[in-house]
C-alpha cells in the first residue's frame, strides 16, 4: 500500500511565479470557453461547432487511454469498446427509461469504469503483449455483443435520443450550447485526469510502468494499482461515450469497432505516450487534419496513417515526450495548482 | 453420425486451414523476431487483390493467378519488413530485441502501416465488394455419397496441406529453414556463428507473407467476396489460433486453427449468424486466463 500522506518536495521553489501560471491557466480556459466559440458563432457554420464538439470528446478519450496506456503502460486495444458502453448505457437509459442527462451521464460512466474492472479482474495479470491481445479480444467481444444483442441494442440500427440535453430544466438545444456543456465536462475531465497523474498514484503508476517487479519489491499493490487505473480510465471512456450520444443524437455499434480504438491510440501515441498535454494535442490534430486535408478527399485516413507511422518513426517519444511534457508542465502549469514539484523523477 | 454435421465438419475444417495458414506467418514472425506483426492481415487482403488484378485484367488461369497471390504476398511482406521492422530493429543485442520499447514500437508501426494500406486498397478499388468472374469462382458442387461438397473446399484443403508440406520442407530441410529455426531459438547465438539476421527476416517474412496471400485469394474465390478490410477478422481468429498455440509453435497454432475453424462451423447450429465470432474471442479470454503458455505451449518466460 502506498501512503497518500507521504511526504512530497512541496518545500522547493516553484519555476514560474504563481500569477503567471494562473494567468496562462485562465487564458486557456478563456480560449476554450471564450474564443473558440466566439470564433465559431461569428463563422456561423454549423459543421465547424460539430468538428469542435467531437474534438473535444476525443480529447477526453486520448486524455483517458493516456491514463491506462501512457502512465501505466498497459496497451489497451479495446478502448472504444467502453467509450461505447458508456454511450449505450446513456442513450438506452434516456430512451427506455427517460432519464435525464445528469442522471445518464454518471451512470454511463460508472457502468463502463464497472466492465472495466470486470474486465481487468482476470487480465491484469497479464503483461504487455498478452494484455493488449486481452483487451483487443475484449474490445470485439463488447463490439459483437453491441452488433447482435437486437432486442436490448437494437443491433445495426443504432439509437436514436429525440430528447435534447437538458440539464435542471434548461435545454440545451443549440449547437453552441452543447458545444459549452461539452467544453465544461471536457475541462473537468481532463482537470481530474491531470491530477491524478501528477498525483503519488500517477507517480506509482509510472513505477509500475517502469519496472512492475521493482514496484512490487517497494511495497506497491500493481494488481491493485492497475485495476484502479483501468476502472478510471474506463470511467472517463463511458463518460465521453455518454457525452457524445447525448450530444450527437444516434449511435450505432460502427462507432466503436476496432478501428476506433486505434484511432484513440494513434492520438496518444502521435502526441507522445504518457504526457497528457501531448495526448489532447494527439486528439486534436488527428480529428482537426482530415478537416483540414478535405482537399486529400479519400485518402484522409492514409494521412492519418502516415502521420502515426512518421511519429513513431521519427519522434518515438511523439511530439510532446513524457520528459519535455513534464519540463514544460513544471515552466508553465505547476505553480498553478499549489506548486507541487512531484511530477516525474527527481 | 448425422450428415449435417459431418458437412458442417468439412466446412470448419477448410475454415480452419484457412485460420492456420495465416497463423504460421504470426507464429513465424513471432518466433524469429519475437514481436507481433499487426499488419499480417493486409498481406492476406494483398494477396486477394492480386488474385483479381490477375483474373480482371490479365485473363490468367487458377492455377497463375494463385502463383501470382503467391507473390504478391511475399513481395508485400519484404516491403513490409522493410518499412515498418527493419527501422526498429537498429540494435541487434539481445537486450534490445526483447525489449518492451522496441516492442511496441513495432506493434504500433505495424498497425500504422495496416491502416495505410487497408485505405490505399480502399482509395484505389472502393469499399465496395469485388466482382469475380463465375468461372473463377471456386463453388462448383460435388457429391460425395449423401453428402455435398464444393470443389473450393477441397481445393483449400488440398493447397494448404501442400503448402504445410511445403513449409516443413523449407524448414527442416533447406538451409534458410535452418537459419529461421536457430534465430528463432537463440538471435544472439545464430549470429555469433555468422548467419546473417538480416537475410533470416527477410525470408521468415516472405515465407510468412506468402502463405497468407494465398489465403486470401482461396478465400476470395471461394466465398466471392474480396473487400479492402477482408483481412481483420481471419487474421484476428488466426491470431487467436498462434495464443492458443503457445504463440511460437507451429503444430500447435494449425492445430488450434483446425480446432477453431470446427468449433465456429458447428457453434453455427447453436446460435445466430453474428454470434458465431464470439466462439474465437472466447477462446481467446479463456486461454489467456487459464492457460498463458498457450494450450500446447512451447516453454517461454511470460515477459
Amino acid at each position: 500500500m502506498y501512503n497518500p500522506e507521504a511526504p512530497d518536495m512541496t518545500d522547493t521553489k516553484p519555476v514560474t511565479s504563481p500569477l503567471r501560471s494562473k494567468l496562462l491557466t485562465a487564458g486557456l480556459l478563456l480560449i476554450v470557453l471564450a474564443v473558440i466559440p466566439g470564433t465559431l458563432s461569428v463563422l456561423g457554420k454549423s459543421y465547424y461547432t460539430q468538428v469542435a464538439n467531437s474534438a473535444l470528446i476525443y480529447c477526453i478519450l486520448a486524455a483517458s487511454m493516456n491514463l491506462i496506456t501512457g502512465t501505466a503502460g498497459l496497451l489497451c486495444l479495446g478502448h472504444a469498446a467502453f467509450f461505447g458502453i458508456g454511450a449505450y448505457t446513456a442513450a438506452l437509459l434516456a430512451t427506455n427509461f427517460g432519464l435525464p442527462f445528469v442522471v445518464t451521464l454518471p451512470l454511463g460512466g460508472i457502468v463502463a469504469g464497472l466492465g472495466g474492472v470486470l474486465v481487468a479482474l482476470p487480465t491484469m495479470r497479464l503483461i504487455s503483449i498478452y494484455f493488449a491481445v486481452a483487451t483487443l479480444g475484449v474490445g470485439e467481444i463488447i463490439h459483437v455483443t453491441l452488433l447482435n444483442w437486437v432486442p436490448v441494442t437494437r443491433g445495426p440500427m443504432g439509437v436514436q435520443i429525440y430528447d435534447p440535453i437538458t440539464i435542471f430544466g434548461h435545454q440545451f438545444t443549440s449547437l453552441l450550447s452543447i458545444y459549452y456543456v461539452i467544453a465544461v465536462l471536457a475541462c473537468i475531465s481532463i482537470y481530474i485526469i491531470w491530477r491524478l497523474t501528477n498525483s503519488y498514484f500517477g507517480n506509482a503508476l509510472r513505477s509500475v510502468r517502469e519496472d512492475d517487479q521493482c514496484a512490487e519489491a517497494m511495497g506497491i499493490n500493481v494488481v491493485k494499482l492497475k485495476i484502479q487505473a483501468f476502472a478510471i480510465s474506463t470511467f472517463f471512456a463511458g463518460l465521453a461515450g455518454a457525452i457524445m450520444a447525448h450530444s450527437i443524437g444516434y449511435i450505432s455499434p460502427d462507432s466503436f469497432q476496432f478501428s476506433e480504438s486505434i484511432l484513440i491510440l494513434a492520438m496518444v501515441v502521435v502526441g507522445g505516450l504518457g504526457s497528457l498535454p501531448g495526448g489532447i494535442f494527439g486528439a486534436l490534430l488527428l480529428i482537426l487534419l482530415p478537416e483540414v486535408a478535405r482537399g486529400l478527399g479519400d485518402l484522409r485516413m492514409v494521412a492519418v496513417g502516415v502521420v502515426m507511422f512518421l511519429s513513431i518513426l521519427l519522434l518515438p517519444k511523439g511530439i510532446f515526450g513524457e520528459v519535455s511534457a513534464i519540463d514544460m508542465a513544471r515552466k508553465q502549469f505547476n505553480a498553478a495548482w499549489g506548486g507541487r514539484q512531484s511530477v516525474g523523477w527527481k | 453420425m448425422d450428415t449435417y454435421y459431418l458437412m458442417q465438419i468439412i466446412n470448419g475444417l477448410s475454415a480452419g486451414m484457412i485460420y492456420a495458414l495465416i497463423a504460421i506467418g504470426f507464429t513465424l514472425i513471432f518466433g524469429v523476431l519475437n514481436v507481433v506483426n499487426f499488419a499480417h492481415g493486409e498481406m492476406y487482403t494483398i494477396g486477394a487483390f492480386g488474385g483479381l488484378v490477375c483474373i480482371t485484367a490479365l485473363n490468367w488461369p487458377l492455377a497463375l493467378v494463385i502463383i501470382a497471390a503467391l507473390a504478391a504476398g511475399g513481395l508485400a511482406g519484404i516491403v513490409l519488413e522493410r518499412l515498418a521492422f527493419k527501422p526498429f530493429r537498429r540494435f541487434q543485442d539481445e537486450a534490445s530485441l526483447k525489449s518492451r520499447a522496441m516492442r511496441e514500437a513495432t506493434l504500433l508501426s505495424s498497425l500504422a502501416v495496416s491502416i495505410i494500406v487497408k485505405e490505399l486498397i480502399q482509395y484505389f478499388f472502393g469499399a465496395e465488394m469485388q466482382s469475380i468472374p463465375t468461372q473463377y469462382l471456386l463453388n462448383d458442387p460435388i457429391p460425395v455419397g449423401p453428402l455435398s461438397f464444393s470443389n473450393g473446399q477441397f481445393l483449400i484443403l488440398g493447397s494448404s496441406i501442400l503448402m504445410l508440406g511445403g513449409l516443413q520442407y523449407v524448414l527442416y530441410r533447406t538451409r534458410i529453414g535452418l537459419s529461421i529455426r536457430a534465430i528463432s531459438n537463440n538471435p544472439l547465438g545464430a549470429k555469433y556463428v555468422g548467419l546473417s539476421v538480416d537475410r533470416t527476416i527477410i525470408a521468415t517474412f516472405a515465407v510468412g507473407s506468402m502463405m497468407g496471400g494465398a489465403a486470401g485469394i482461396l478465400v476470395g474465390l471461394y466465398y466471392g467476396a474480396i473487400f479492402p478490410s477482408m483481412g481483420f477478422a481471419p487474421s484476428i481468429k488466426a491470431f487467436v489460433a498462434m495464443v492458443m498455440g503457445g504463440l511460437s509453435s507451429i503444430p500447435g497454432a494449425v492445430v488450434c486453427a483446425l480446432i477453431l475453424g470446427v468449433c465456429e462451423a458447428l457453434a453455427t447450429d447453436f446460435m445466430a449468424q453474428g454470434w458465431s465470432d464470439m466462439v474465437a474471442y472466447a477462446f481467446l479470454i479463456l486461454t489467456l486466463i487459464f492457460f498463458p503458455q498457450g494450450i500446447f505451449g512451447a516453454r517461454r518466460e511470460r515477459v
